[in-house]
């Protein structure tokens, strides 16, 4: 059956897939979609707790935080690596290398 | 609360008794069997209906731009012409289907696919009745705007991965008008949002009367300045001329669907047009009353009254007038979409642009504000009640 | 029933593409499958009744943020040169071996820990039947400007900041800088 369990381990699943694509990949884009799928498991335990064991809805109210804080960061980072790409032709995480253009 | 075609069944007779028979027979209860049974009916008929309506749209936009351009149009297949999209149909399905060598496969099978999920699952709360709706979830607004933004996704992969020029400029456009018109069209239903004082679309639809002076659009100042910007948000969000940028045919061949052949094109060709029926539909729900029938004949009440008739044919005929009522509004706003699409010509992409965020926009946000201080201070009522309340108090003071 | 189906279909859907976003070799793809992933997703908060952040869920990733990530990858276009401009051998954009070992066995650890968290959750809580659904929208309104609301004001000034500080950075340079 349902339980709080099973979503804790689809959690546990997302969660382990964005740690995996961050730390092989090395193309910053591929970098935030692990970083999207972090915060997706961390709303999701949320929400998930927020259902089993306490019957109210502050764990809504905190996922919809992550998502909001989520969007807003996807589109900062995505800023940055278009410049960054108008300025090195390249989105190669290594060539972040320098502070100074 | 949550009124769905199986709530709206519930309530008869023959329908209790069906599932008691249903139980029985098989040993365990039936109710979520018939339920299922009926969700599934009901979004059979739902999608074909839909099929044919976005079929006779492309007869219809044939025909509508013959007429503007004083020509025949297509009149030889079936009684004027009618029957030439099944021979559209036809001759899509027999075409070969070709995908590019260096197409990214995966990608350019999907993309049609995923236009047309996206344009089906709005389909399922688009309120035609007050009965017959798929299901009338409590955030069905935002879940329409969710699930109808899949289609600019799909559009954008389509003409990424055709490998082609022209599909990815088309793609590229799009995608970013797609995302660019949502802000207006969002923020103008949002105003509508805050007058009705909920997200589903019977809420929104039964705070609104029959009568013409009883719809949103003329509720207050506000609302009808943000039923043009509904409209022409709605326009750029489908792809419809003039915004049609992404399948400019002068600049962009046909834009993202060049490379397409075959059933796949007539995917997005069907998507686009149930699309425009759907946005058109939201049009009617949210701004034009929906499906009210002016007297209250919608809910049977007169007709069982006045005529002695039993209550359960009643209420059907009720039904019957306001699926009648909602289509009738839905295509209205239809023929005005391909009205438009054959009289105005089309913007330039940059000129889109500006129209988007230097004028709508703002525009839309003026409305959002006006609605909230209009609900605040004249406690919702609309121009009219202000008016009659005006005359009443004038000639109460004489 | 019908609860079981929805959440058997969304799990899977969630964990099959969260699993090709890391299996996949093509950068496209699997900003794809994150859209799958994340559809999903949103089909777990409604199983859990949270229809609002379905909703949201929807609206936020699949109109927003998926698009503009296919923007950068469009806007980035494929960048496959295997040197820098020292002459050094880069490890490929989408990972080699080594560093899917890595990624690996860092998974590995922290799901040994993780997984014995759980164990100990599903021991305080054996059982768990889902609550009777009702409507989520109302209670996260008041919460949001009640309890919430210097959270809520916070965060539009934080998006307000994103969204003036990403046309800033994107903005491209001027002539004769």
């Amino acid at each position: 059956m349902i339980t709080l369990s099973s979503y804790l381990m689809i959690s546990l699943a997302l969660f382990l897939s964005g740690l995996v694509v961050m730390i092989s990949r090395k193309n910053i884009i591929a970098i935030l979609l692990g970083i999207e799928l972090i915060l997706n498991a961390a709303a999701l335990n949320f929400v998930a707790y927020t259902r089993f064991v306490n019957d109210n809805i502050e764990g809504h109210i905190m996922s919809l935080f992550i998502i909001v804080i989520a969007a807003a960061e996807a589109a900062v980072g995505l800023g940055i690596v278009i410049r960054f790409f108008q300025m090195r032709e390249s989105i190669h995480i290594d060539d972040a290398a320098q502070l100074q253009s | 609360m949550n009124s769905t075609i199986v709530s709206y069944l519930s309530q008869f007779e023959g329908h209790k008794k069906f599932i008691s028979i249903l139980s029985e027979a098989l040993g365990f209860d039936a109710t979520y069997l018939v339920a299922f049974l009926v969700f599934f009916l009901a979004s059979f008929i739902v999608v074909n209906v839909m099929a044919l309506v976005g079929g006779l749209g492309t007869y219809a936009e044939r025909k509508i731009s013959a007429d503007i351009q004083m020509r025949q149009g297509p009149n030889r297949v079936g009684p004027y012409g009618l029957l030439q999209f099944l021979a559209d149909g036809v001759k899509m399905i027999t075409k070969e289907d070709i995908i590019p060598r260096n197409a990214d496969k995966l990608l350019f099978t999907i993309a049609p696919l995923m236009a047309l999920v996206g344009v089906f699952g709005s389909l399922a709360v688009v309120p035609f009745s007050s009965g017959f709706i798929l299901t009338d979830l409590n955030v069905g607004v935002f879940y329409l705007i969710g699930v109808s933004s899949l289609v600019g996704v799909a559009i954008f992969l389509g003409g990424y991965s055709s490998n082609s020029k022209w599909s990815m400029l088309g793609g590229m456009r799009g995608a970013s008008q797609i995302i660019s018109y949502e802000v207006p069209v969002t923020l103008s239903i949002l105003a509508i949002v805050i007058l009705a004082g909920g997200l589903s679309f019977s809420t929104l639809v039964e705070a609104q009367g029959g009568m013409p002076h009883q719809w949103y659009i003329l509720h207050n100042p506000f609302t009808f300045i943000g039923f043009f910007v509904f409209f022409i948000g709605a326009l750029a969000e489908t792809n419809r001329a003039p915004f049609d940028l992404p399948e400019a045919e002068s600049e962009l061949v046909s834009g993202y669907h060049t490379e397409y052949t075959g059933m796949r094109f007539g995917f997005f060709a069907l998507a686009e047009y149930i699309e425009v029926f759907v946005v058109c539909g939201v049009a009617a729900a949210a701004f034009l009353g929906g499906y009210k029938v002016p007297f209250d004949l919608g809910t049977g009440d007169l007709l069982v009254n006045t005529l002695h008739l039993p209550p359960i044919i009643g209420r059907n005929i009720g039904q019957i007038l306001q699926v009648g009522s909602f289509v009738t509004k839905t295509l209205v706003l239809y023929y005005i979409v391909i009205w438009i699409r054959w009289t105005f010509p089309r913007l330039r992409v940059d000129h889109l642009m500006t129209l988007c965020w230097k004028y709508l926009t703002p525009i839309a946000l003026f409305n959002l504000v006006g609605c909230a201080v209009w609900l605040y201070a004249f406690d919702g009522q609309s121009v009219w009640e202000l008016l009659s309340h005006l005359g009443g108090a004038s000639s109460g003071g004489h | 029933m019908f609860d079981n189906i929805l959440f058997i279909l969304s799990a899977s859907l969630t964990v099959v593409g969260a699993f090709s976003v890391v299996l996949t070799k093509n950068l496209m793809h699997s900003c794809v499958y994150l859209l799958a992933a994340l559809f999903g997703t949103a089909g777990l908060y409604a199983t859990l009744g949270a229809d609002f952040l379905a909703a949201t869920q929807l609206v936020v990733y699949v109109g927003g943020v998926v698009i503009l990530m296919l923007f950068a990858v469009m806007l980035t276009g494929g960048d496959q040169d295997k040197e820098n401009k020292f002459g050094i051998t880069k490890v490929p954009s989408m990972g080699n071996f080594k560093t899917f070992l890595a990624g690996g066995v860092s998974a590995l650890v922290i799901a040994l820990v993780v997984l014995r968290l759980i164990a100990n959750v599903a021991k305080q809580n054996p059982q768990g039947e889902l609550p009777e659904f009702t409507s989520s929208v109302v209670a996260i309104g008041t919460k949001l400007v009640t309890d919430h609301v210097l959270a809520f004001e916070i965060s539009s000034v934080l998006l307000l900041g994103a969204l003036v500080g990403a046309a800033v950075i994107a903005r491209p340079a001027k002539r004769g800088e």
